[in-house]
C-alpha cells in the first residue's frame, strides 16, 4: 500500500529525494519548482516511511501528510444559488483540496426544498464516477432529516454536512450549514477538519475494500505508464486524476484508442481495465480486481 | 434593523437571523428597514417574512456625488458614475462628455451649471422594494418556491412554502401581520 506525502523544500540535493523515492519504488505524482521553492507530490510505500522522512531531514524540508491525497471528491450542494454558493461550498471545496482531495463542486437540478428534493438519473451516474462525496445541506434539523433519504440512492461513500449540531443521520458533521460569510475562525477551522477526519474514515472503509480484493495493478503504477506513451499536455493541470481503484484521464479521443495496447507486465491494459467515456469530463480507467484479470507478472 | 425570528430550533433561529442582517446589509437595505420577522415552520414547511420598511436616504444629487470646478465636474463616487454620465447626457446632449475617468467635462453657462448640480443621480427609493424583495429571495429556503404576498402599505409580507398554501394557512398569515403592525 503506497502513502501520499508532500514534501516542500528547496532545490538542494532535491534529485537525490526523486531518486529515492524512484528506488524504493515509489511515484511522483506532481512536481512544482518555482525558483528556489519546491513542492511534490510523492506516493511511496508506507514502510519506507522512516527512509523518506530522513532524507528529507537531511534535505531540510518539510513533510506534509495528505491523508486525501489519491482520491477525487465531489461537493453536492441543493443548488448553486446564493443560499449555498460561495459560502460555504468554496471554504469546502479549497479545504479538502489542502488535504490532497482533487474537488469538484455540483449544484442539483431539483436538489431544493424538503418533499420536493430529488436526484436525477443523470446525477446519479456522474457522482459515482466519484471516490466520495459531500453533500451540502442547510440549517434546518426538520428538512434536512427528511432530505437524507434522497442520498441513499448512491452507491458511492458519502457525507452529509449541515448546520445543526446532531442530526438523525449516518456520517453527519455538523457547523458547516447555511452561512453567509467565509470561515476563518479557528472554530470554524475545526468542524472542517472534522469533516475531513470523518471523510477520512469513510475512504477507509473503501480503501479496505480495495485491499482485501487487490487490483491488477495500482492505478499510480499505470498513470506512469500512460504517461510514458501519452505525454502530459502542456497547460492542462491535471491531465490524469488518479482514484482509489482507477483513473480519470483528461485525453482526446485519439489518445484513448492508444491506450489498449499499453503493456503491463505480462499483459495489455486492455484487458486488465474498461475504459468508458466520463459523462463529466474525460474518460474514466476502471482497473479490474486481480482475482478477475489474473497475476500481471 | 431589528431582527425577530420565531419558530424551529434554537440554532435555526440564531442562524436565520444573522442571515437576515448580513444579506439586507449586503444590499445595501438594513438602514432603511426598521423590523424584519420571520416566522420558520419546517415541519409544515411554511416561512413568513415581512419586513417594514422605515425611513429611506435622501436623493442623491450631482453635487454629492462630484466635486464642481470651472467647466469641469470631478467625480467623488465612482460607483454613481454611469447613472450620473445618463442623466446629464440625458439632459444636455453632446454639451457633456467625459474627459478623463473621473472627469466630466460640461459646455454650459453659469445658470446651467447650478442646476446641474440640484440634477437627483439616484433615489434609492426607486428600487428599494425591488432590492427588499431580492433580500427575501436569498433569505426564504430555496425549496419554499410558493410564495402567497400579503400588501399593507408600510409592509412587505411574503408567506412561503414548497406546497400549495391552504386558505387556512393564508387567514393565519393575515392574522400574523396585523399583529405585528399593532406591536412592531
Amino acid at each position: 500500500m503506497y502513502k501520499i506525502m508532500m514534501f516542500e523544500g528547496g532545490v538542494y540535493k532535491f534529485n537525490e529525494l526523486k531518486e529515492l523515492i524512484e528506488d524504493l519504488g515509489g511515484f511522483i505524482i506532481q512536481e512544482l519548482v518555482m525558483q528556489t521553492d519546491t513542492i511534490l507530490h510523492m506516493a511511496f510505500p508506507v514502510e519506507d516511511e522512516p527512509v523518506i522522512r530522513n532524507k528529507v531531514k537531511e534535505l531540510g524540508g518539510k513533510l506534509i501528510d495528505l491523508p486525501l491525497a489519491g482520491t477525487e471528491i465531489l461537493v453536492v450542494t441543493p443548488s448553486m444559488g446564493k443560499h449555498h454558493a460561495v459560502n460555504p461550498l468554496c471554504d469546502i471545496g479549497e479545504y479538502l483540496r489542502r488535504k490532497g482531495a482533487i474537488t469538484h463542486i455540483m449544484g442539483l437540478a431539483r436538489g431544493v426544498g424538503k418533499r420536493i428534493a430529488q436526484i436525477t438519473a443523470q446525477e446519479l451516474l456522474m457522482m459515482e464516477e466519484f471516490d466520495a462525496l459531500i453533500f451540502l445541506v442547510g440549517n434546518l434539523k426538520e428538512c434536512i432529516e427528511a432530505k437524507v433519504k434522497i442520498f441513499d440512492a448512491v452507491s458511492v461513500p458519502y457525507i452529509v454536512v449541515g448546520g445543526p449540531a446532531e442530526v438523525d443521520c449516518a456520517h453527519y458533521v455538523g457547523g458547516l450549514g447555511r452561512r453567509t460569510d467565509r470561515m476563518r475562525r479557528k472554530e470554524e477551522f475545526d468542524k472542517l477538519e472534522l469533516m475531513a477526519a470523518k471523510l477520512g474514515e469513510v475512504l477507509d472503509e473503501k480503501r479496505r475494500e480495495v485491499e482485501e480484493d487487490p487490483l491488477a495493478a495500482s492505478p499510480l503504477f499505470i498513470k506512469e505508464l500512460i504517461e510514458m506513451v501519452i505525454p502530459p499536455t502542456p497547460g492542462e493541470e491535471f491531465p490524469i486524476v488518479v482514484h482509489l481503484d482507477g483513473l480519470r484521464l483528461l485525453i482526446s479521443d485519439i489518445e484513448a484508442s492508444k491506450l489498449r495496447d499499453i503493456e503491463v507486465g505480462k499483459k495489455k491494459l486492455g484487458e486488465i481495465s474498461e475504459l468508458r467515456k466520463s459523462l463529466y469530463r474525460g474518460y474514466l480507467l476502471k482497473i479490474l480486481p486481480e482475482a478477475v484479470t489474473g497475476s500481471v507478472f | 434593523m431589528e431582527v425577530q425570528v420565531e419558530g424551529a430550533d434554537e440554532f435555526a433561529r440564531a442562524s436565520y437571523a444573522k442571515i437576515c442582517q448580513d444579506t439586507f446589509r449586503d444590499l445595501g437595505v438594513r438602514t432603511s428597514i426598521d423590523h424584519t420577522y420571520l416566522y420558520l415552520n419546517p415541519l409544515e414547511h411554511r416561512f413568513l417574512i415581512s419586513v417594514k420598511i422605515g425611513r429611506v436616504a435622501s436623493p442623491l444629487k450631482v453635487r454629492d456625488v462630484t466635486q464642481a470646478e470651472r467647466d469641469k465636474l470631478k467625480i467623488s463616487d465612482e460607483k454613481y458614475a454611469p447613472k450620473l454620465l445618463a442623466v446629464l447626457w440625458d439632459s444636455y446632449g453632446a454639451r457633456v462628455q467625459q474627459v478623463g475617468r473621473l472627469e466630466i467635462g460640461l459646455k454650459l453657462d453659469e445658470k446651467e451649471f447650478e442646476v446641474v448640480k440640484e440634477l437627483v443621480v439616484y433615489d434609492p427609493r426607486e428600487d428599494l422594494i425591488a432590492r427588499i424583495l431580492d433580500g427575501i429571495d436569498r433569505i426564504l429556503p430555496e425549496g419554499a418556491r410558493v410564495r402567497y404576498p400579503l400588501p399593507s402599505p408600510s409592509r412587505v409580507t411574503i408567506l412561503a412554502s414548497e406546497d400549495p398554501i391552504p386558505e387556512e394557512w393564508k387567514r393565519r398569515a393575515e392574522e400574523m401581520v396585523r399583529a405585528l403592525e399593532n406591536h412592531v
